[in-house]
C-alpha cells in the first residue's frame, strides 16, 4: 500500500527542513481522525506517549543521534533575542531626534534709555518677559511662575505681580512674599550687543533659591545703568 | 539593444518588487504545477485500480495505519510560523538597508513627470487606459473585478479538487483563473513597469527611453469603415457590434465549456444564473485583449460611440 | 518588646533574645530563596502564566487554546498543513506583515505632520535628522509592496487548492474585500509624502473618480444627475475639487484608522471563518469523478 511518491517525500518521517528524524515522530495518544475521505483505514489505536517529544530549550536533547541541536537551538535563540533586544534600543533612540525647530531663545528689546523706572510689559506679549529697572540696574524677569509655570499679571496699582492660578504674589523686583511660589521668578541673561541694544537669553536663566547662593548678582543677570 | 536603460529600469527601488513578482509568480505556478501533477498522477492510478482506490489514503504525502492524521499546533505549526516569520523579517531588514524608498520633488500641480505612472499594482488599469475611456478602465473595469472575483465560488459547479492541487480535473477554472491573473493582470503590470516609457510610448526591452519620441496615432473609430456619420446610425451600429461579440464570444465561451466529456457533467451542474454570470465575466473578460488587439493593431479607438459614453 | 527600661537588665535581655532569633531569620531566608530557585512555583509567576508549560499534550494543547494570542489556532492541524508546501504560509506571512506596517506605521506618525506646508519636510526629517528614521521609513515602504504581493500570492495559492469551494465561498469573498483594503491602504499612503509621486498618482486615480457613470461629473449620465466638480463622488473623496491640503487629510485617516479598522474587522471575519469552515482546506485526500455525488434539487 505504496504512494505514489515520486515528488513527495519517502516512507522515511521528515521535519519541516526535510531531514530525516531518527526518532518516530512524537504522536499524541489516540487523537480523533480529522474529518477526512470515508477511507476505513486503520484509525491510529497504538499511541505512544512521548517522552519530552521535541526537545525543549530547557536542555533534553532531541534525540541522541543529533548532540549538536543544543548549541544550535542556543545560537538562533540569541540571535533572535539580540536582534529584538537591538531593535528595542533602536525603538528608544528613534524618539530622540537630532535637531528641532522652536523659536529662537536669544532676541533684542531695544536700549536701556528706552526704559523708565519700574516695570515695562511692552514684550510680555511677543517674548513672555518683564523689563525691570530700578535706580541702579536694569534686568529682564522669565514671566513664569515659580509654582508651577503659570504666567502671573502684573497689576500696577498694587504694584504686585500676582499669578492667577494659585495666588502667589511677587513684588515690583518679582521677588515672591506670598503665595504657594517657593522662590523669586527667573532672571533672564541680558547683555549689550556692540550698538548698544539689549540683548535677552531665555535660555540662561539665573535663580535665587531659599539656601543656594543667589544669582542674581552674576555677570550676566542685569546690567547697570 | 540598450542595456543601461534596461538595467536603470529593473534597478529603480520602486520596480524591485515587479522584478521580484518576475521571479515569484513564476515559481509558485512551477510550485504548484509539480504538486497538481503529483496528485494526478494518485487520481490515474486510483481510478484504474478500484481497489486501490478503497483503502488508499488518498494523499501523495506518506501515511501508514498508526498514524496520527494531526499534530499538535504547538510545536510543530507554531515553530514554522516563527520561522516564517524570522525570514520575512530578515529579508525586509535587508531590503530595506539597502534600497531606499523614493522621494521626489514636493509636489507641484504645474508640473507633471513623464512618465507619470501609478504604483505597480495598479499599473494593470493605467494599461487599460490606452485601450478604454476612463470611466470604463478606472471604475468599471476593477468593479467587475472584485465582484467578478468574488462571485468565482458561486459560479464554481465542480465539485472536484476541493483542498488540493490538481490540473486534470480542474482544467477549464485554473486556465480561466491564470488567464486573468497572469496573462492579463500581471502582464499588464509588466508592461505598465517595462514597456511603457516617456508620454506612455511603447518601448521595446532594451530601446532606450526617449523623451522626444514622436508618435502618431492616428484614431480610428470602428463606424468610419463602414461610411457611418449619422448619430444615431453610430448608437445602432455600436450596439449591433457589441451585441455581435458577446454573442460571437459567448459561443466560444459554451464551446469551452462543453468541450469534452468532463467539462460536460459540471456544465450540466450548472443553474441558468451560474451559467448566465460565468458567461457574462468571461466574455467580458475576453473583451479586454480584444479591444487591444484593435488597437494595437488596427488603431481602432471606439467600437460604439454614442453622446453619453464611448467604448 | 518590654515598655519599661530596668538598668541595664531589658537591654541585655533584649540583646539576647535578637541572638536567638538569627538562626530562625536564617532558616526563613534560606527557605525563601530555595523557594526561588524553582521560578514557576512562586505566586507571581503562577498569576501570570495559568497553565503548566512541562510538555505533555495535554499543554501542548492548552498552551494554544488558552492562550489570548495564540488562540486563533485549533490545538492540533492536519499533519501535512505543516509542511510548506501546500498552503505557502502566504495568509500568515501577508497578516505578519500587516503587524509589521501597523508597528512601523506608529513610529511614523510621530514624526508626521499631515499638512501641506510639513509633510514633505517631516519625510526629510526622517530620514536625516531622526535615528533609525530612515530605515524605519524603507520598512514600511518595502512591507506595504511586500504584502500587495503576497496577498496576490494567497489568493493564487486559495484559488489553486479550489480552497474557495463549498463551505468556504464566503471566506473568499471576504477575502477579496482584504485584497481591496490592501490596495487601497496602499493607495492612501502614496499620497501622504506629498512629493510628485504620490500627487500624481493620486490625481489620476481620483480623476478617474470624476468619471464614474452617475457619480462623476465628467462620467456618463453625470451631468444629467446634476454632477458639479463640486459635489460629485471625487469631490467626497478629496474633500475639496482639487488635490490640496483637504485630500492629505483625508489621505491621512483613511491611511492610519479609517482603513485599519476596517480590514481589522474583516480580518477578524476572515480567520474565524477559516476556522469554523473545517481549518486549512488540505492537503485533503483526492476525490474521484466517479464518486462526485449529483446534486440535491432544492
Amino acid at each position: 500500500m505504496d504512494t505514489v511518491d515520486k515528488v513527495q517525500n519517502p516512507a522515511v518521517e521528515v521535519d519541516e527542513k526535510g531531514k530525516p528524524v531518527a526518532e518516530q515522530a512524537p504522536k499524541p495518544p489516540a487523537s480523533k481522525v480529522a474529518a477526512s475521505a470515508a477511507k476505513p483505514t486503520a484509525r491510529a489505536g497504538t499511541s505512544t506517549t512521548q517522552s519530552g517529544g521535541q526537545a525543549e530549550k530547557k536542555g533534553e536533547a532531541a534525540s541522541a543521534t543529533e548532540p549538536v541541536s543544543k548549541m544550535r537551538r542556543r545560537i538562533v535563540w540569541t540571535c533572535i533575542w539580540g536582534y529584538l533586544a537591538a531593535n528595542f534600543l533602536m525603538f528608544l533612540r528613534f524618539f530622540l531626534p537630532r535637531s528641532i525647530f522652536e523659536p529662537s531663545t536669544t532676541f533684542r528689546v531695544g536700549y536701556p534709555q528706552d526704559y523708565a523706572l519700574g516695570v515695562d510689559t511692552k514684550f510680555q506679549q511677543q517674548f513672555r518677559i518683564w523689563v525691570i529697572r530700578n535706580a541702579e540696574r536694569l534686568f529682564v524677569v522669565y514671566a513664569r511662575c515659580t509654582h508651577l509655570g503659570c504666567t502671573p499679571d502684573w497689576k500696577p496699582s498694587e504694584q504686585k505681580f500676582k499669578c492667577p492660578c494659585h495666588g502667589s504674589g511677587y513684588d515690583g523686583e518679582a521677588i515672591n512674599f506670598e503665595g504657594p511660589a517657593p522662590r523669586p521668578m527667573d532672571r533672564a541673561h541680558v547683555e549689550l550687543d556692540a550698538e548698544g541694544q539689549i540683548v535677552v537669553d531665555i535660555n540662561r536663566l539665573y535663580k535665587q533659591e531659599k539656601g543656594a547662593r543667589s544669582q542674581f548678582d552674576d555677570d550676566g543677570a542685569f546690567l547697570r545703568v | 539593444m540598450d542595456w543601461g536603460q534596461l538595467w536603470e529600469i529593473t534597478s529603480k527601488p520602486d520596480n524591485i518588487p515587479i522584478v521580484a513578482m518576475l521571479f515569484l509568480v513564476p515559481f509558485f505556478t512551477w510550485y504548484g504545477i509539480r504538486q497538481a501533477r503529483a496528485n494526478d498522477q494518485l487520481i490515474a492510478q486510483l481510478e484504474t485500480d478500484p481497489q486501490m482506490a478503497k483503502t488508499h489514503h488518498r494523499k501523495v504525502q506518506p501515511w501508514r495505519p498508526g498514524w496520527v492524521k494531526e499534530v499538535h499546533t504547538w510545536p510543530f505549526l507554531l515553530r514554522i510560523e516563527f520561522l516564517a516569520a524570522v525570514i520575512v523579517t530578515v529579508l525586509l531588514m535587508v531590503w530595506s538597508i539597502t534600497l531606499n524608498a523614493p522621494l521626489e520633488e514636493p509636489a507641484n500641480p504645474n508640473l507633471t513627470m513623464n512618465p507619470s505612472k501609478a504604483p505597480w499594482y495598479f499599473l494593470g488599469l493605467q494599461e487599460m487606459l490606452v485601450y478604454f475611456d476612463p470611466w470604463i478602465a478606472g471604475v468599471l473595469m476593477p468593479g467587475l473585478i472584485i465582484v467578478g472575483l468574488m462571485a468565482i465560488p458561486y459560479m464554481d459547479t465542480n465539485p472536484l479538487g476541493s483542498g488540493y492541487y490538481t490540473w486534470r480535473q480542474r482544467r477549464f477554472a485554473i486556465s480561466a483563473f491564470c488567464f486573468g491573473f497572469i496573462v492579463l493582470w500581471v502582464s499588464m503590470i509588466i508592461i505598465g513597469t517595462f514597456i511603457r516609457g516617456p508620454g506612455w510610448v511603447w518601448f521595446w526591452p532594451g530601446q532606450t527611453w526617449d523623451h522626444n519620441v514622436q508618435v502618431f496615432d492616428l484614431n480610428r473609430d470602428l463606424h468610419e469603415f463602414f461610411g457611418i456619420t449619422s448619430m444615431l446610425g453610430k448608437l445602432i451600429f455600436g450596439a449591433v457590434v457589441v451585441g455581435l461579440y458577446y454573442v460571437a464570444a459567448g459561443w466560444f465561451v459554451h464551446k469551452l465549456l462543453t468541450w469534452n466529456e468532463f467539462n460536460r457533467k459540471v456544465y450540466e451542474r450548472m443553474s441558468l444564473i451560474q451559467y448566465l454570470t460565468l458567461q457574462f465575466f468571461l466574455t467580458t473578460t475576453l473583451a479586454l485583449p480584444v479591444k487591444m488587439l484593435l488597437r494595437l493593431l488596427f488603431t481602432i479607438k471606439y467600437v460604439w460611440v454614442t453622446p453619453w459614453f464611448n467604448v | 518588646m518590654e515598655p519599661e527600661k530596668k538598668d541595664g537588665k531589658s537591654n541585655v535581655g533584649l540583646i539576647d533574645r535578637m541572638r536567638e532569633q538569627v538562626p530562625v531569620l536564617k532558616e526563613k531566608v534560606k527557605e525563601e530563596v530555595e523557594g526561588l530557585k524553582d521560578p514557576e512555583k512562586t505566586q507571581l509567576y503562577k498569576s501570570i502564566f495559568r497553565v503548566k508549560h512541562d510538555d505533555t499534550p495535554r499543554n501542548r494543547s492548552l498552551g494554544v487554546l488558552s492562550n489570548v494570542f495564540l488562540h486563533l489556532h485549533p490545538a492540533k492541524v492536519n499533519r501535512d498543513a505543516v509542511k510548506f508546501n501546500y498552503t505557502w504560509g502566504m495568509g500568515g506571512i501577508t497578516f505578519y506583515l500587516f503587524i509589521v506596517l501597523t508597528f512601523t506605521g506608529i513610529l511614523l506618525m510621530f514624526y508626521f505632520h499631515p499638512s501641506k506646508v510639513q509633510a514633505f519636510r517631516d519625510i526629510l526629517y526622517l530620514e536625516h535628522d531622526v535615528p533609525f528614521g530612515k530605515l524605519l521609513r524603507n520598512m514600511h515602504r518595502w512591507a506595504a509592496h511586500l504584502m500587495v504581493i503576497t496577498v496576490e500570492l494567497h489568493m493564487f495559492r486559495v484559488f489553486l487548492t479550489g480552497s474557495y469551494k463549498r463551505p468556504r465561498e464566503f471566506n473568499w469573498v471576504v477575502g477579496v474585500l482584504l485584497l481591496v483594503l490592501t490596495l487601497l491602504l496602499s493607495f492612501t499612503g502614496y499620497l501622504l509624502p506629498d512629493d510628485q509621486l504620490g500627487f500624481w498618482a493620486v490625481t489620476v486615480g481620483t480623476n478617474m473618480a470624476r468619471a464614474t457613470p452617475g457619480l462623476g461629473h465628467e462620467g456618463p449620465f453625470g451631468a444629467q444627475l446634476g454632477m458639479t466638480p463640486y459635489n460629485d463622488v471625487r469631490f467626497g473623496l478629496l474633500g475639496g475639487s482639487i488635490v490640496d491640503a483637504n485630500a492629505l487629510l483625508r489621505s491621512y485617516i483613511w491611511h492610519c484608522i479609517g482603513i485599519p479598522i476596517v480590514a481589522g474587522i474583516f480580518m477578524g471575519v476572515h480567520f474565524w471563518r477559516v476556522r469554523k469552515d473545517g481549518g486549512i482546506s488540505g492537503p485533503a485526500p483526492v476525490m474521484l469523478e466517479s464518486e462526485i455525488k449529483p446534486i440535491k434539487k432544492i
